[in-house]
Order: C-alpha cells, then sequence, then structure tokens
C-alpha cells in the first residue's frame, strides 16, 4: 500500500487551472521527484497537499488517514511536513530558539504560560539533536537572518524535521545555492532518505537523478509522466517540454 | 539564550513597587493627596495598556478595540449595581467572565481577518458596543451612570476607594506585569510570537494557530474588562464615553510610544502619556498640540518605544 495517496487534485485561480485533476501516490521510503517548468503548479500542489491552499476538488490520504478535511496543523500533527521554497525561518530569533519553538510544536501544549521553557531541558536536547541532523550545532546563537544562505536552507529542513513526518515535503531546496552547499544539501537529504519518504520539488536535475527513485513531471498543471529515473530521462515528451530545454540552455 | 538580566534590571520592578506601595501612606505629609487619585487611574490605564501590548505587541495583532471590552468590564458593574450587588470583588470577577465571552464572540468573528482588516473589525465591534451603551436608558444612557456607595471589599477593608482602592489597583498592576513577564518565556509566548513574526511557518510547523490567536484575544479582552471594572470604581461613574473608538486609539499611542512587545512598555507609556497631558493642562488650555510635538519627538529619538532605551543596549531585536 503506498505511504501518500493524492486523487484527483484539482485547483483554479479564477479562470487559470493550477492543478488540474493530478494523482500521485508516495512509497514508503521512496523518495519522489516532481519536476516542470516554471509555472507548471507544483508549488500549488505542494501548498494543497499541505493544505495552506484550500482544494477544489479531490483527495488527499497519508498512511491510511484521510487528510481532505484537515487544516494544515492537523496534517502536520499526522506525519506531513513542509520546506518552503523562499526560506521561512524566524529571522529575527537566535537558531537554536528556531530549533525551539519547531520542538515544542510536536512536544505536547504550547498553552502552557506559567512555567519557563528554558527549564525544559527535554525540549533542548531535541532542537540540539536537529541541529546536529542538519549540521548547525555549531552556529545555535547566531540569529536566524544573519545566517548565510545555505545555512537558512538548512535551517528551514530542520524546522520541517522536528514534526518526525512520515513524508517530507521538499520545495527546491537547492534554488539559489552554489556548488558547495548544494553538496551538503544533497547529502543532507541522502541521509533523510533513511528516515522518512521525501516528496521533492527541484530544477537541479543532477540532484535529482541523483536522489529520486521515482520522477513525475507537471506542465501546465497536468501530470505529464511519473515513473523511474529511466523511464522519465527517455520519455520523449518529457525530453521536449523540460529536459530539452534544460540541455539547450 | 535568554541573557541574564543585569542586578539593576532585577531590583528596579521592586523598587518601584514599593515606591509605589508606599506612595498613599507619604502623599498627606508632602501635600499630594491628588495625585493618590492621579496614580490610581495611571495604573488602571496601565492595565488597560498592558492587554493591548499583549495582543499588539507580542502576538501581532492590531486591535482597535479594546475600549469597547474596558466598556463591557465597566458596564458588567454598573448592572450588578442596578440589581443591588454590592461586592467588589464579585462585580470584578463577573467584569472578566462577561468580558471573556465578550471576546470570545468578538475574536471568533475578527480573527477571520487579518492585518487593517482586523483593525477595522475590531473597531467595528467596539463602536457597536459604544452605541449600545448609549442606547441603554436603565444605565444612563448617554449621560452614563453614577455608583453613588463604592462597592463593598469585605475582610474589615471597607468599600472599594481611597487608598484601598489604589492598592487593590497596584496588586492587579503588578501581578499582571509579573504573569506577563512569565508567559513571554513560557511555550504560550513563545508561541505566540512565532505568529506574529511568521503565521505560515507555525502553522506548517503544526501549531493551531487560530486556537493559540483566540485565547490570546480573549485573555487580552477579560484583562481589558478588569480595567473597566476597576476604572468604573476608580471614577465611580461610567459612561459610553470610555468605550470611545478614540479611547482605543489613546491606548495604541500608550503602547507604541512606550515599547511594543516589551515588558515595560506598557506602563512606561501610560506614565509618560498622563504625565504630559497633566503636565501641559497646568500650563494651557491648548494642550493638544504641544504634546502632538512631544509625541512626534517621542517617536523619532525612540521609534522602537522608550522602553527600548532600557533593554538590550546596541542589540537589535
Amino acid at each position: 500500500m503506498s505511504l501518500f495517496v493524492a486523487e484527483n487534485l484539482f485547483k483554479h485561480f479564477g479562470g487559470l487551472v493550477a492543478v488540474d485533476h493530478v494523482s500521485l501516490a508516495v512509497e514508503p521510503g521512496e523518495t519522489h521527484a516532481l519536476i516542470g517548468p516554471n509555472g507548471a503548479g507544483k508549488t500549488t500542489l505542494l501548498n494543497l497537499i499541505s493544505g495552506l491552499l484550500p482544494l477544489d476538488a479531490g483527495r488527499l490520504a497519508l498512511d491510511g488517514v484521510d487528510l481532505t478535511a484537515l487544516p494544515p496543523h492537523r496534517r502536520v500533527r499526522h506525519g506531513l511536513s513542509r520546506c518552503f521554497q523562499i526560506t521561512s525561518v524566524f529571522a529575527n530569533d537566535p537558531v537554536f530558539d528556531n530549533l525551539l519553538l519547531a520542538a515544542q510544536a510536536r512536544a505536547g501544549s504550547s498553552f502552557h504560560c506559567l512555567r519557563r521553557r528554558a527549564a525544559e531541558s527535554a525540549l533542548r536536547d531535541r532542537a540540539l539533536a536537529l541541529a546536529r541532523k542538519v549540521g548547525l550545532d555549531e552556529v545555535l546563537d547566531r540569529t536566524a537572518g544573519a545566517l548565510p544562505h545555505g545555512d537558512q536552507r538548512k535551517l528551514d529542513v530542520a524546522l520541517a524535521l522536528a514534526a518526525q513526518p512520515k513524508l517530507l515535503l521538499l520545495d527546491e531546496p537547492l534554488a539559489g545555492m552554489g556548488p558547495e552547499d548544494s553538496a551538503q544539501m544533497v547529502a543532507l537529504i541522502q541521509r533523510l532518505r533513511a528516515e522518512t519518504a521525501i516528496l521533492l520539488i527541484e530544477h537541479d536535475m543532477d540532484a535529482v537523478f541523483q536522489l529520486a527513485d521515482r520522477i513525475s513531471v507537471l506542465d501546465y498543471g497536468r501530470l505529464l509522466a511519473s515513473g523511474d529515473v529511466a523511464y522519465i530521462r527517455d520519455h520523449p515528451e518529457v525530453q521536449a517540454v523540460y529536459l530539452g530545454t534544460e540541455a539547450a540552455a | 539564550m535568554n541573557p541574564t538580566p543585569s542586578r539593576a534590571a532585577r531590583i528596579v520592578p521592586w523598587a518601584l513597587l514599593l515606591a509605589l506601595a508606599l506612595f498613599p501612606l507619604v502623599a498627606p505629609s508632602l501635600d499630594l493627596d491628588y495625585y493618590v487619585g492621579f496614580v490610581r487611574h495611571g495604573l488602571i490605564v496601565t492595565i488597560a495598556a498592558t492587554s493591548l501590548n499583549f495582543i499588539l505587541g507580542y502576538g501581532g495583532m492590531a486591535a482597535l478595540g479594546q475600549a469597547g471590552f474596558i466598556g463591557v468590564g465597566a458596564y458588567t458593574v454598573v448592572a450588578l449595581v442596578e440589581a443591588g450587588f454590592t461586592s467588589a470583588w464579585g462585580a470584578w470577577m463577573a467584569a472578566v467572565v462577561v468580558t471573556a465571552a465578550f471576546a470570545a464572540a468578538i475574536g471568533a468573528v475578527s480573527l477571520r481577518t487579518r492585518g487593517v482588516y482586523f483593525l477595522m473589525i475590531t473597531l467595528a465591534f467596539s463602536q457597536m458596543l459604544y452605541h449600545l451603551a448609549v442606547s441603554l436608558r436603565i444605565w444612563g444612557g448617554d449621560d452614563g451612570y453614577g455608583l453613588h456607595a463604592p462597592l463593598e471589599l469585605g475582610m474589615g477593608l471597607g468599600g472599594a476607594q481611597g487608598r484601598v482602592l489604589y492598592w487593590v489597583v497596584l496588586a492587579v498592576a503588578a501581578l499582571l506585569f509579573a504573569f506577563l513577564n512569565r508567559l513571554a518565556v513560557s511555550r504560550f509566548g513563545y508561541a505566540l510570537r512565532g505568529i506574529r513574526d511568521n503565521e505560515t511557518r507555525m502553522e506548517a510547523l503544526g501549531y493551531p494557530v487560530y486556537r493559540i490567536k483566540f485565547t490570546a484575544f480573549i485573555a487580552a479582552g477579560a484583562v481589558a474588562g478588569l480595567a473597566g471594572a476597576l476604572l468604573a470604581c476608580h471614577h465611580r461613574f461610567a459612561s459610553p464615553s470610555m468605550m470611545h473608538w478614540t479611547e482605543s486609539a489613546t491606548l495604541l499611542v500608550i503602547v507604541v510610544i512606550g515599547g511594543l512587545g516589551r515588558r515595560w512598555g506598557a506602563p512606561l507609556g501610560a506614565a509618560v502619556w498622563l504625565t504630559l497631558t497633566e503636565v501641559l493642562k497646568l500650563y494651557t488650555d491648548y494642550w493638544h498640540w504641544p504634546l502632538g510635538l512631544l509625541l512626534i519627538l517621542i517617536v523619532f529619538l525612540a521609534p522602537k518605544g522608550m522602553a527600548a532605551w532600557f533593554d538590550g543596549r546596541g542589540k537589535t531585536a
């Protein structure tokens, strides 16, 4: 049985159909890449899956739980967590506070208002573990917004990992990165594959071919093709709309 | 991650509390009797401003309707007095509960909007409450309602008036100050500021964002209601003008000049605002324009509020 199933997802903005009856499945342990030209509807699809945008039609299920009617935060509880294409961290706070805030969301109620959070050593341990996992444990006291771009991306991933997701949604984790940062991020995603299934949007085809078990191609909101790396690489239509332009560029 | 507060920062609140507690005792010998009432009023305004600082400064919700909740609190006292009820504690408690219920109803609608829309809708609700109060003939309508006798505190404390009321108000203000400081470093405080700074990310982290904002909104409303109940006892009078939108705007100015989202923001803002208006009124009937000039000056000198002068020197928050 698939870990995650999306059936006939549909979304339009006025007359523009952004996501046109897309169906998608992610198997347990799988890294599933979603590629397509700019404006193909990839990020919209991710917003529909994470619940930040309401669906017009379709159905979502993760690990047997129907997520369709759940608000975003309830989907996170059920194991669906995401990163953002435009880095979304708490820029004015130190890295450690960012991680504590993420850890706190998962560990118990956030309605305590008399106990000092700093006294909760379990929370600190979790935050520290997250920092180690993505390699930010040397910069815990730095203000998040002042970190180099690559480190902010890592922090964004760490925030999503705090939820201990069954399915992690990554929206262009390599966007705007130099070769060194990219290599680090690819290595990080490689490590994460052991603990969670991943749905990955990425433009860097080298990274996609390295990381993905399966690839789905989106074009004008429709699913063009879905299959393993070799299948997609040799798919004539995919080459025409996407890989071809990349090779030509 | 939290710098340990300096010695001065730990002593100042206690010293201030002691000074304020002793003030009514020494005031008569200094011929400052009038100012006991002035400070008492200032402390009540501080409580009201604290409720706005909580919702706006910590929660990022630009509410322009706190005066409406102040009015609900005051009129709860009026309604109970009209019904023959005399216990001060009971009336204040009731004011908190009733205002919380109003805040829940108004919040349930308002919190579906954000930013300027939220500001406008909270303003609209408070104006509705204002006009409701004007139309309620049994409680005096436009003329307001005078409380002929002070409410009873019991426990041998007598009526809720004079120095005793002063100390009760001081205790409430001090407890609220301490509570807010603790809340700021609690899970709820961090979550609330997280929502203020990045609501979408908080949603994606799994926070029940709406429920957290709703809780904060009700708490802020209830505190404003308590301030209103105390204000009714302070003036021994309640009128619709307490809930006019300009009162909400005044609170907004107090919190902004004091320091949004800073623990000394509300007390400092209230103290400076009330002192300025009081002093300027001594010199001129046309006190509004020099006040305006001074406010502009303050905003230029302390763009993050005057409280920012005292904490985190050299630190950009």
